[in-house]
């Protein structure tokens, strides 16, 4: 070991190990933002997967957009400029789009790991909160965040509502956990609890549950937000508040496992939580996760054939963004989960698109651009179904409601239509 | 720092005129974004060396930017062409006032000629994109080892030293037809679209290869306007219609069928006898790619974290396996009986020259993970990764053999300068080029990025790079003449008053990315 010593290696600690532990503050965004090379990962597919040059581009905002200060780089060139002092934070309008016109989706993120160790999104929040902080929350998402802050849903809601799908299945006697154990918590999100639209997903996904004996109770109307939309839109107080106390109360509940439908919810809960101060007792799984070794086991008996051409969107907070980071580790996620549940469905001819797993392209409908900027959300929605109909699908089927809302609402008067579906809903035809 | 007055009447003015141009949502004055247009991994923008634009301006099409082109002139303002803005290594502004030109909105593969085999390119399309549409289509093209997200036409223009050069040469040779706005708003159109603006597939003339204006090896770095579409040369490709690759992020793999392509990873005692080797690949007239790649290469482009870069190099997993060692990877284009002959021709040379292959668990390691870098690369930006940035000294074009001397001058510079060059085990990238008729010297260390360590290195390299100018490393130097270089060490070269008589002409206001291609302020 003689040689090492005399070594000339970086004399900052963290060109030799990247600070993970390290808390997200302002010195490391700052060291994100400076050891940004302008090396354009974050705007472009990894090149060893561009299968084509029409789906060659990985973010929805710089695409959109155009100028490269509306991309990961231009966010790190920003950052330092605000950090530095050569720019203030009101010196510039566009500074706002530049922060908030963007999905957060991880795109950038996972392309920029490829060749550097950084937390792009991390720094993204970072601004954000900054933001906050000078200027308050956003107009376009004040309803939300006031809604949140009121009834502890992002919905508008009043908390009675947010069990209104369980009454209506009574006699499946779904567990209440505030009155009885159960091993695993279906979280529900608020989403899928309140959203009309949605509510057939939920009731499908408690009774194959049921169906299949799974010892499962849910929270009724007593489960809050799990803090992911004041998270990604720079409140982050908020989320700490929701997910302190969503923490201790699944400790206390002693479960074993907590399962959730939302992908929002699930990469929330599942990553964003282990930066609070409270730890989890418990595992997180997205219900796809938990209904897969079901499907394989041959447990789901399906009755039915659905004689169907789907493709699989991968929600970004289940793929890229639902696992911590560990530099050098594969950027894993609930990729394989949902496509095996698919190819156990009868007739089901599963058909990938070319951007998929950690280089998928996004919804369009994460980062609070679903609730602020409906028309950027709904281009991205666009951009995404005219890939999934070049597969020559029938069917886009995917495991998030965000993603399933926004899809839905990008479609409306594309010439071409694709129908989009959950998961536990085609489950459900089938069986 | 110069400070943009957006209020004033002068601003308004060309905002405005902008606004006509290309529509109002085309052109960009905010502070915010300027701030994304004049920093990469070189250290101006760390020094503050170099200053955000005044305008960022979109066009589509040729018309538009000879518009804007057009307006530059009006207003005497300075403008930089850019591509898929990867890297501005020359193209941060260092002037008041000046205008970036991207090419956001020209990212169209316009053609692809399968049986006259070349493609017409905007020049935002990136070499990942065409490279795609070329596989389909049993077709490929080079990427530079500065990862294939770079722009078809700006590396075309630019050096073009891409993994495949041993076969195909540098890339200026695949241009067959540019669209060229020139700095005084006029178009140019060479080669066979000269003679019908829609196809591509003979390069030189009318007349004299106006190529030579464009490119002079590496490029007049934004200096002569800006090329708005290009026909570029693909080239036979015997691998599959789609890139393998297997796994995830950042651990993926890339593996090509064993009928067709083959590594070797061949080392020897020294570099003579590395070189050596690669003169006898050349005279089989062998292999798609053949380079000497320095130990830094190895571990650059393989490590998936800072903490595995820097504990495999302490563990000395490369410096005591790869040393003078030279990747090639032999390709059966035309079947796999070639694959087959070529094989035994190279076991012959290795034979020959006593090379001994690398050990295999060295190989197994690293080929999987990298070597295919070199065919179409994504790694590539992990260079900056272990210490943040990378300075480059000399980077001539010779022989080979001449590459051996400048290598070993590299050898000395970074014994001299270390710290602040960071450990490395020798700077001596050598890419073999079109058979082994010229090689490209490339002395590539790590350097931490720290505005000291920068500034103190820089300083000497310019020495330094003066001093190679007044002792006559000059091949290959010369295209990059324009601005910096010229700047140190004055007229060296005789064609500098050939650059000047260009510039002048064509450029009369000298608003095309001064001081490139040549300062004639």
């Amino acid at each position: 070991m003689a040689k090492v010593k005399e070594m000339l290696l970086p004399k900052d600690p963290r060109y030799l190990k990247y600070p993970l532990e390290a808390p997200f503050d302002k010195e490391k965004a700052y060291w994100i933002a400076f050891n940004c090379s302008r090396c354009s990962v974050c705007k472009w597919v990894d090149s060893w997967r561009v299968k084509s040059a029409k789906y060659a581009r990985i973010c929805p905002q710089h695409t959109r957009y155009l100028y490269d200060s509306h991309s990961g780089q231009g966010k790190c060139d920003l950052a330092r400029a605000l950090i530095e002092g050569k720019l203030k934070w009101e010196d510039d309008p566009e500074i706002k789009d530049i922060l908030f016109k963007c999905t957060m989706c991880g795109g950038c993120d996972a392309m920029d790991k490829g060749i550097r160790d950084a937390e792009l999104v991390k720094l993204y929040r970072w601004m954000r909160h900054e933001y906050i902080k000078k200027f308050g929350p956003l107009p376009e998402h004040k309803a939300m965040i006031d809604s949140v802050k009121q009834y502890d849903n992002v919905w508008l809601q009043p908390r009675s509502k947010r069990n209104s799908w369980a009454k209506e299945l009574k006699n499946l006697g779904i567990k209440d956990l505030n009155k009885e154990k159960a091993e695993v918590l279906l979280f529900v999100g608020c989403t899928y609890g309140l959203s009309q639209e949605l509510k057939p997903t939920i009731i499908n996904i408690a009774k194959i549950l049921k169906q299949n004996k799974i010892d499962f109770g849910i929270l009724g109307d007593k489960e809050l937000c799990c803090g992911s939309p004041p998270e990604k839109t720079g409140l982050l107080e908020e989320f700490e508040r929701l997910g302190t106390a969503n923490i201790k109360r699944f400790n206390e509940l002693g479960i074993k496992k907590l399962i959730t439908p939302c992908a929002g919810c699930y990469g929330t809960i599942r990553v964003e939580y282990d930066e609070l101060p409270v730890k989890k007792k418990f595992e997180v799984l997205h219900v796809s996760e938990y209904m897969t070794q079901l499907a394989l086991d041959k447990k789901i008996k399906y009755k039915k054939e659905i004689p169907v051409s789907v493709t699989w969107h991968d929600p970004c907070h289940m793929g890229r963004l639902g696992r911590p980071y560990v530099p050098g580790k594969d950027l894993d996620g609930v990729y394989d989960e949902p496509r095996a549940i698919l190819k156990s469905i009868p007739g089901v001819e599963l058909v990938e698109m070319e951007r998929i797993k950690e280089y998928a392209w996004c919804c369009g409908g994460g980062g609070g651009a679903f609730t602020g900027f409906k028309d950027f959300a709904q281009w991205t929605a666009r951009e995404r179904l005219t890939e999934a109909k070049d597969t020559g699908a029938a069917m886009i089927v995917t495991s998030c409601p965000w993603c399933e809302s926004n899809l839905r609402a990008g479609g409306i008067g594309m010439e071409e239509k694709m129908e989009v579906k959950n998961l536990f809903d085609l489950m459900m035809e089938a069986l | 720092m110069h400070k943009v007055d957006r209020k004033s009447e002068r601003h308004q003015q060309i905002l405005k005129v902008f606004q006509a141009a290309v529509g109002p949502e085309n052109v960009s004055d905010a502070p915010a974004t300027m701030e994304a247009y004049y920093g990469d991994w070189l250290p101006p923008k760390t020094l503050g060396m170099s200053l955000p634009p005044e305008f960022v301006v979109l066009p589509d099409g040729t018309r538009e930017t000879q518009a804007v082109i057009k307006i530059c002139n009006r207003f005497k303002i300075p403008f930089i062409p850019v591509g898929s803005n990867q890297w501005s290594l020359t193209g941060s502004p260092n002037r008041p006032e000046t205008v970036i030109i991207d090419p956001k909105r020209m990212g169209r593969i316009l053609e692809i000629d399968e049986r006259n085999m070349y493609a017409v390119v905007e020049p935002l399309t990136t070499l990942a994109q065409l490279h795609a549409e070329a596989n389909k289509r049993g077709l490929y093209i080079g990427s530079p080892e500065a990862s294939a997200q770079s722009s078809a036409l700006a590396g075309h223009l630019f050096q073009g030293m891409w993994g495949v050069g041993f076969r195909l040469g540098v890339a200026y040779r695949n241009i067959l037809g540019m669209e060229w706005v020139l700095p005084n708003g006029e178009i140019l159109r060479t080669g066979s679209f000269s003679q019908d603006a829609s196809c591509g597939f003979w390069g030189e003339g009318p007349g004299p290869d106006l190529r030579g204006m464009l490119r002079g090896y590496a490029g007049a770095l934004g200096g002569v306007g800006m090329v708005t579409k290009m026909a570029v040369k693909l080239h036979p490709y015997p691998g599959p219609k789609v890139w393998p690759c297997e796994g995830r992020i950042p651990n993926q793999t890339s593996t090509l069928p064993e009928d067709r392509f083959k590594w070797y990873i061949i080392k020897y005692n020294s570099l003579e006898e590395a070189v050596n080797f690669m003169y006898e690949i050349g005279r089989a007239e062998i292999g798609g790619v053949v380079q000497k790649w320095p130990t830094v290469y190895y571990i650059w482009w393989w490590a998936n974290s800072n903490e595995e870069y820097w504990e495999t190099w302490k563990r000395r997993v490369f410096q005591d396996n790869v040393k003078h060692a030279v990747g090639v990877c032999l390709w059966g284009f035309t079947s796999a009986k070639q694959l087959e002959y070529e094989k035994r021709v190279i076991e012959d040379i290795i034979k020959e020259t006593r090379g001994k292959p690398i050990s295999q668990e060295v190989f197994d390691l690293w080929v999987p993970r990298t070597a295919n870098n070199w065919i179409r690369d994504t790694n590539g930006s992990r260079m900056m990764r272990p210490s943040g940035t990378f300075l480059a000294l000399r980077l001539p074009t010779d022989t080979l053999k001449s590459s051996i001397d400048v290598c070993k001058l590299g050898y000395e510079w970074v014994k001299k300068f270390s710290p602040p060059i960071l450990d490395c085990d020798g700077p001596d990238w050598i890419g073999g080029y079109d058979f082994g008729h010229f090689g490209f010297a490339e002395t590539d260390f790590p350097v931490e990025k720290t505005p000291q360590d920068l500034g103190d290195l820089m300083n000497k390299l310019l020495a330094m790079t003066k001093e190679d100018l007044q002792h006559g490393i000059e091949n290959g130097i010369g295209p990059f003449l324009g601005g910096p270089y010229h700047a140190m060490a004055g007229p060296v070269f005789k064609y500098e008053k050939l650059l000047k008589g260009i510039k002048k002409a064509i450029d009369p206001n000298n608003v095309s990315n001064p001081p490139h291609n040549i300062p004639v302020d």
